[in-house]
């Protein structure tokens, strides 16, 4: 049904729109936010602690008295980072190993996936801790860590389509006047194994995000005074009772941008999959 | 004329699309006897299926059916269709794999319908679906209604959905392409039994099939069916012996042959149904079309039973189709273009849990193909010939044997250069072209990677070569017939000049009409380009059209081979002897001597013996099953692996 790379001719569902236009919404508000906070979201302001949610101060202050909304606003970069660059970084290594492993059946088949068997074997949280506990903490590192956690899926998931893909005819064609590996990998099957990895890449952002703010939540992701939403989370424990909005704002936009980028995740797989349409 | 037991009048079925409505079925109408076979006979797009369908109340809820009329046995069909089917009206699917679900054991399967409808103990059903299964010619039946379907072949579980629709005893079998997914052997027995269950029980038979032989087998009246209309109805064995729609005419000149007369195809495509035609709908393909055929023409009744709707139908039979002779450039020079000598190839089966087997798919195996040769290479499925044809390209690791191109040896990953003259044209169109590139993307690649001009001109050029316009070169495969996407699969083995191709089923998922323009082709540029061809095929008439050369395979061997001519007639190995007597043929009447194998092709052989022992009707004793059959020339070239003598 789909003609060219992956694109089909039918509008966009509606998911997809509008799961779309509320990530890029986040997106602009991470890049701007710095000049649309109204106070500076590090910036110590001891008179006003806990101070609830206000004209002045929407979302409230925290213990040090700073402004919630501002620190809310500049968090949302780490979570927009670690999602899409943890996914991006997952394709990075996933996609290339799953179609060598596809194309090179034996020993380096076998190497890769029984190595992708180990590491989907460990507690996603367990191989972050793993990761981290050995390095300094850091945005960087959180990125990597969850990046790595999230290759062997997409190993796998590479690895299956393109082994489809492999037992068609076109690909015996394409032997036939002895192309390499590489061109076979790159004309043949990439083009035609991307849909449903780029689908399950929409909806493996929500699961990085996820997974790096409960790094930063346990500690192991950017530190303080920055303003992850994890780790805004785990400071505000000690105050939920008397203070609860310092940890409910982080949360609600947390809730939020899961829900925009699986919509959009979701509104992608019903546009790029024609058996989901009959 | 007493009332028949099954007739539609005037039926038609449109769909709702986006483009307006699509008329699959316009007006048609039909009518079974009591006791008799009607055929329904049309190429893919006609609307066979629709029919079926219709008359068990199965098509779709979009489908906007109307009829003035549609009984069965008296009762109004369309409304009484759903307590008939299973019950009054039993019905047999093309793919017996997929109407079997794989989890229920197949004896349950059988009775089913039986026990919903015709309620009796379940022990009772199942001695009757046995004797069923006798009659239809399993030695074994309780073995094969404890099985599973996987355990069966395909001719067993078809021959058990047969059984399933008799049991509830129908007045009326519906059969939906019942032969069409197996091998030719098989396919005969079944007919055979067909025959003889609908002479013993008085049984009615749609029968709707692509295949006017085995419409012609069975049925003693048939129907021709053209783009969702009616063209053509009478006795089956007048109408095929002398067509009055040129449809049906075309439709029969279409069919290979051993006749070395070039094949007659049909223009053009399909008309698109969801633009109403009044007129013929033939007409844009019509050799005898004229401007009067756009007016309404109806299906005239004439006083021997036919009805033609033709307004030209009296000229058809004084107009003879253009009988060309295929040029015979059959030279066959000595020395080998390309040569294997006893190549193997073997797959494992079981592993950790199942016991390990292995499976000779080619079995010591020395073919040699001269310049500019056709070399036909026939055998049912699983006999290795698509195989052996991978083997011959490389394009699959033999474990044994040598092969030799134009005196050099072919290394097993042979250097660009055998790969640029020795190609390959697969069998299904839909999937032997990437989908994601356009035909000018698909086309330009074989010339640059052999470092070939690669400009829009050449490209041009190759899709000149097979007959398609230049601008196909910026469409995407999904955009193009089946027909077109081989042709453009032919463009591709072709554009680097090869000198050897394999053409592996390369027309057998074709239409007749279709597959008769792709075969002219395929001898057209083999007289062009001298290139020689190893035709693979499961059909022997196809492959009696177009090789200079045959080789007959059986279980990874070849058993006889020879000059077209000489393997086409006595002396037979057995097995082409009964591949020959099992295609059905039109107006073979009871002519020819019917030979039909035992069980089934997977039987396993004696090793050590010969492979086709176990099923062969001339087998001569022990010593068959003990030694290798030797080769015997009755003439020059013409070799036979058979332990009978040559006079015997």
């Amino acid at each position: 049904m789909s003609a060219a790379l992956a694109v089909p001719r039918r509008l966009p569902p509606a998911a997809l729109l509008a799961g779309g236009a509320i990530v890029l919404g986040f997106i602009v508000l991470a890049l701007l936010g710095p000049w649309l906070a109204p106070y500076d979201p590090t910036r110590f302001a001891v008179r006003l602690r806990f101070t609830p949610p206000s004209l002045a101060h929407p979302f409230g202050t925290d213990e040090f008295g700073r402004d919630v909304f501002s620190r809310v606003l500049a968090g949302a970069r780490y979570s927009l980072a670690m999602g899409f660059g943890a996914t991006g970084l997952s394709l990075l290594f996933g996609v290339p190993l799953g179609l060598i492993a596809a194309i090179r059946r034996g020993a380096v088949e076998t190497a890769i996936m029984r190595g992708t068997d180990l590491l989907i074997s460990l507690p996603p949280i367990l191989l972050g801790l793993l990761i981290l506990a050995v390095t300094q903490p850091g945005l960087g590192k959180t990125i990597l860590a969850v990046g790595i956690v999230y290759t062997p899926i997409l190993v796998r998931l590479t690895r299956a389509v393109a082994l489809g893909v492999l037992a068609e005819d076109f690909v015996l064609a394409a032997r036939a006047r002895g192309e390499s590996d590489v061109s076979i990998l790159v004309r043949e099957v990439a083009p035609n194994a991307l849909a449903p990895i780029i689908v399950e890449a929409g909806l493996r952002v929500t699961f990085a995000i996820l997974l790096g703010s409960a790094l930063s939540f346990l500690g192991l992701g950017p530190q303080p005074p920055s303003s992850e939403w994890g780790l805004m989370i785990a400071e505000s424990r000690e105050f939920i009772a008397q203070a609860p909005w310092i940890g409910l704002a982080p949360g609600f936009a947390l809730c939020a941008l899961l829900m925009s980028v699986n919509l959009f995740g979701e509104g992608l797989r019903a546009w790029l999959d024609p058996r989901a349409h009959g | 004329m007493a009332e028949p037991l099954f007739s539609i009048d005037g039926l038609s079925v449109g769909y709702r699309t986006p483009r307006g409505l699509l008329r699959a079925l316009d007006e048609v109408s039909l009518s079974v006897p009591r006791g008799g076979a009607l055929g329904l006979v049309g190429e893919s797009g006609s609307g066979k299926s629709t029919v079926v369908m219709a008359a068990l109340g199965l098509l779709a809820p979009s489908a906007r059916v109307t009829a003035r009329g549609a009984r069965f046995d008296g009762a109004d069909l369309l409304a009484a269709a759903p307590s008939l089917r299973g019950r009054r009206i039993g019905v047999v699917f093309q793919d017996p794999a997929a109407a079997l679900n794989p989890a229920l054991p197949v004896g349950l399967q059988v009775i089913e319908a039986a026990l919903l409808h015709r309620p009796a103990p379940r022990a009772a059903l199942l001695e009757r679906a046995a004797g069923l299964l006798g009659e239809l010619g399993i030695a074994r039946p309780h073995d094969v209604l404890a099985a599973y379907p996987h355990q069966l072949s395909g001719g067993m579980k078809q021959r058990a959905l047969i059984a399933a629709a008799l049991l509830p005893e129908p007045d009326l079998l519906l059969l939906d392409e019942p032969t069409t997914a197996l091998d030719v052997t098989v396919e005969a027995q079944i007919l055979d039994k067909l025959a003889a269950l609908q002479a013993a029980r008085g049984l009615s038979m749609l029968l709707v099939s692509h295949n006017l032989g085995v419409v012609d087998r069975l049925c003693d009246t048939v129907a021709v069916l053209y783009a969702g209309r009616l063209v053509e109805s009478g006795p089956t064995a007048a109408v095929l012996a002398t067509p009055q729609h040129p449809y049906t005419r075309a439709l029969l000149a279409a069919r290979p042959g051993p006749a070395r007369t070039r094949l007659v195809p049909i223009p053009g495509n399909l008309p698109d149904l969801t633009v109403a035609d009044p007129g013929c709908n033939f007409r844009p393909r019509c050799p005898l079309a004229e401007a009067a055929c756009a007016a309404p023409q109806a299906l005239t009744l004439r006083a021997d039973g036919r009805a033609v709707r033709c307004r030209r139908a009296g000229v058809v039979a004084d107009t003879p189709l253009p009988a060309e002779a295929v040029a015979d450039a059959r030279t066959v020079q000595s020395a080998p273009l390309l040569e294997g000598r006893g190549l193997v190839r073997s797959f494992r089966r079981g592993g950790w849990f199942a016991p390990r087997s292995t499976v000779h798919a080619v079995a010591d195996v020395s073919v040699a193909i001269g310049r500019g040769e056709v070399l036909g290479l026939v055998g049912e499925s699983g006999s290795g010939k698509s195989t052996l044809g991978r083997l011959l390209l490389r394009l699959e690791p033999a474990e044994g044997g040598t092969l030799a191109f134009d005196g050099q040896a072919v290394p097993a990953a042979p250097a660009a250069a055998f790969r640029r003259r020795a190609q390959i044209v697969l069998q299904n169109p839909d999937t032997s072209l990437n989908p994601r590139q356009r035909i000018g993307t698909i086309l330009r690649r074989p010339l640059a990677r052999f470092g070939l001009p690669a400009g829009t001109e050449q490209v041009a050029a190759l899709l000149a070569m097979v007959r398609l316009p230049a601008d196909y070169a910026s469409r995407f495969p999904h955009q193009l017939s089946g027909g077109e996407k081989q042709r453009v699969g032919i463009a591709r083995a072709l554009a680097s000049r090869p000198d050897f191709v394999v053409c592996d089923e390369a027309v057998s998922a074709l239409d007749v009409s279709v597959q008769a323009a792709v075969l002219n082709l395929l001898a057209d540029l083999r007289a062009a380009t001298g290139v020689a061809l190893l035709f693979i095929s499961h059909d022997i008439g196809v492959v009696a059209h177009i090789a200079d050369r045959i080789a007959v395979m059986y279980r990874g061997r070849i058993v006889e081979e020879g000059p077209a001519a000489e393997v086409l007639r006595p002396p037979f190995h057995p097995y082409t002897e009964a591949l020959l007597s099992a295609v059905p043929v039109v107006g073979a009447g009871d002519r020819v001597a019917r030979i039909r194998l035992a069980g089934e092709p997977d039987a396993p052989a004696p090793p050590g013996g010969c492979p086709f022992a176990p099923r062969c009707p001339r087998r001569i004793g022990e010593i068959c099953d003990a030694q290798a059959p030797p080769w015997r020339t009755p003439s020059s070239g013409h070799r036979i692996a058979c332990h009978l003598p040559l006079d015997g």
